[in-house]
């Protein structure tokens, strides 16, 4: 059964386009990883689901309820946690989670016992009687999560559940995330590549709006390591060239620019090894026909070249601490 | 239904838990205080005058050398003061993201806005309850007709409410405190410059139309023991505006 069914999303301000023709569905019990550079568009997506903001075309069921038919019902059996954890600094973890269960509708009989298992989940005992304002972005965070638990709700959706935290929160969440997988079908969104392989089943990956890529996660993979694009630029181009690239195997998709030649490797596999041969035999085939060999790129498909931006990012984070 | 109690009662939790009102309600006695304490001191000049002179004109009347002047300090009191209680009630949430929250819970905008005006009412009307001490301690000293001074509390919870419904309408038009403040002042302000407009404009149908617009007039009528129709609507109406229009602007979260 389809949890979440997003179809033809599309969202402007103004002359800008946020997301363009966003179409997928998520599964009961899944865990889905929606992945991204900063300004992809995933918070906007997020926005719409929730039903805190209207899109500009499409349409968005949750558990069978149309978001913008039923609003009420669609927001019963969301959890959402924002980018920005949405606490009030003067109130206790406590209040504020009693209060947050009691907005949600959860019975008046279950509240208490609803926050206690959100506050055991998120492990935020120790500071239970604190106010929030006094609270460390860790622990803000982790209220924000607990926030988004308290109503038991069927389907969570999680805005960067780990930004801003240290590493040792970083597991710890990412580790409470796995633990909530099966008894809530779970969005999260992430520019972090590894977040994503450690938590989730699927994954969607958009960028500038648009999804350009959604599989499982052993898919995406076999796909990414079958596509590299070689380029190399040529003194003098000629037929003969042109034919001995051809006569490659290995080879396909040959096109020619001004001053050389751009081809695609299908190596058909991960082996690496294979694709490096291929390298190797174009640039022998380039000096062989005397072509005047100046420069060979090689270079990664889209795809990977997203990914390649974002495990990089991942890097600065540990390494530099910048998020 | 149950959106309203819960979003009031948070709203409301908060404020009393915070010096804001405290601070507010203690500035508030303080001008409330002295005045009527010179209110007092006139009335009992002027009774003692009236009865030198025999007591024929019936003496001082203690409801408009009292209490009138307290309600009219209080109500100039309450411009101020609810404006800067009713600045929280959306800037905040607005400024602390929340908002996200309130507008992805399973509650209306109706709800929210319902919530809020209770919330922002129960406040003012808090204050409105404490100025009402005063005349209520003159009871052990002196008896008087209850029927004015209840018509004018009425008309004072009335005023305040519209207060607060302009005040929330203007903290949902921005995220900064200050200009919501100020806005909320301003809108409270040109409420009781219509009046001033009503006196420029002698030919019909203007003046009438202007003078129903002046909430001077409803207001003085209720001080002076007079509870219409007319003065019901007028305050009815500026709050219900208020408050749909303060709805629109919630619901509009959604399409920004």
């Amino acid at each position: 059964m389809d949890m979440i069914e997003v179809s033809g999303l599309f969202k402007s301000y103004g002359p800008i386009q946020a997301i363009h023709d966003i179409n997928f569905k998520v599964k009961k019990g899944e865990v889905v990883g929606f992945l991204g550079p900063n300004g992809a568009g995933k918070s906007t997506t997020m926005k719409i689901i929730t039903g805190s903001m209207a899109p500009s075309g499409g349409s968005v069921r949750v558990a069978g309820f149309d978001v913008f038919e039923d609003p009420i019902e669609v927001k019963k059996r969301i959890g959402y946690l924002p980018e920005n954890p949405p606490v009030y600094g003067d109130m206790s973890v406590e209040s504020y989670l009693k209060f947050v269960a009691k907005l949600k509708g959860v019975e008046a009989s279950r509240v208490k016992a609803q926050v206690e298992k959100s506050i055991e989940k998120t492990d935020l005992g120790s500071v239970r009687r604190r106010l929030i304002q006094n609270l460390s972005k860790g622990y803000r965070q982790r209220v924000g999560i607990a926030q988004a638990l308290v109503s038991d709700p069927e389907v969570l959706i999680l805005d960067e559940p780990t930004s801003g935290l240290d590493p040792r929160q970083v597991a710890e969440v990412r580790a409470l995330i796995k633990e909530l997988k099966g008894e809530h079908t779970i969005i999260l969104s992430t520019h972090i590549l590894p977040e994503v392989q450690a938590m989730c089943e699927r994954i969607i990956i958009i960028n500038r709006g648009h999804i350009v890529a959604q599989d499982s996660l052993e898919g995406l993979s076999t796909r990414m390591a079958g596509a590299t694009q070689v380029k190399i630029k040529v003194a003098r181009p000629s037929g003969e060239v042109e034919k001995s690239l051809q006569a490659i195997p290995g080879v396909s998709a040959l096109v020619k620019s001004e001053h050389g030649y751009a081809m695609a490797i299908a190596s058909g596999g991960a082996a690496d090894g294979a694709t490096d041969g291929v390298v190797e035999r174009i640039a022998e085939a380039a000096v062989q026909s005397r072509a005047g060999l100046l420069e060979l790129r090689r270079e990664s498909a889209d795809l990977e070249e997203i990914f390649l931006k974002l495990t990089t990012s991942e890097e600065t984070q540990t390494t530099g601490g910048a998020v | 239904m149950r959106g309203v109690l819960v979003i009031a009662g948070k709203d409301l939790r908060n404020l009393f838990l915070s010096p804001l009102f405290y601070g507010i309600a203690g500035l508030c006695t303080i001008a409330w205080t002295l005045v009527y304490f010179l209110g007092l001191q006139d009335f009992a000049q002027a009774s003692a005058m009236s009865m030198m002179q025999g007591g024929q004109d019936g003496g001082a009347n203690i409801h408009f050398v009292v209490f009138a002047r307290h309600i009219s300090l209080v109500n100039l009191v309450m411009i101020f003061s609810v404006s800067a209680m009713s600045m929280r009630l959306f800037t905040e949430e607005k400024r602390n993201q929340t908002m996200s929250l309130l507008l992805t819970s399973p509650v209306t905008a109706t709800e929210i806005t319902l919530g809020k005006l209770l919330a922002g009412l129960a406040a003012a009307w808090a204050l409105v309850a404490i100025s009402f001490l005063y005349p209520l301690s003159l009871r052990a000293f002196a008896s008087f007709d209850w029927g004015p001074l209840i018509s004018s509390y009425m008309g004072l919870l009335l005023i305040t409410g519209c207060y607060v419904a302009i005040g929330m309408f203007a903290s949902s038009l921005t995220e900064s405190t200050v200009l919501s403040v100020v806005m909320a002042l301003i809108f409270n302000v040109m409420l009781w410059f219509v009046g001033a407009v009503a006196e420029a404009q002698p030919e019909p149908p203007w003046n009438k139309i202007f003078e129903h617009l002046n909430v001077g007039t409803h207001f003085v009528n209720f001080i002076k023991g007079s509870v219409s129709v007319a003065g019901l609507t007028f305050f009815a109406s500026v709050i219900v505006l208020m408050t749909f229009l303060t709805q629109r602007v919630v619901e509009s979260n959604r399409w920004r």
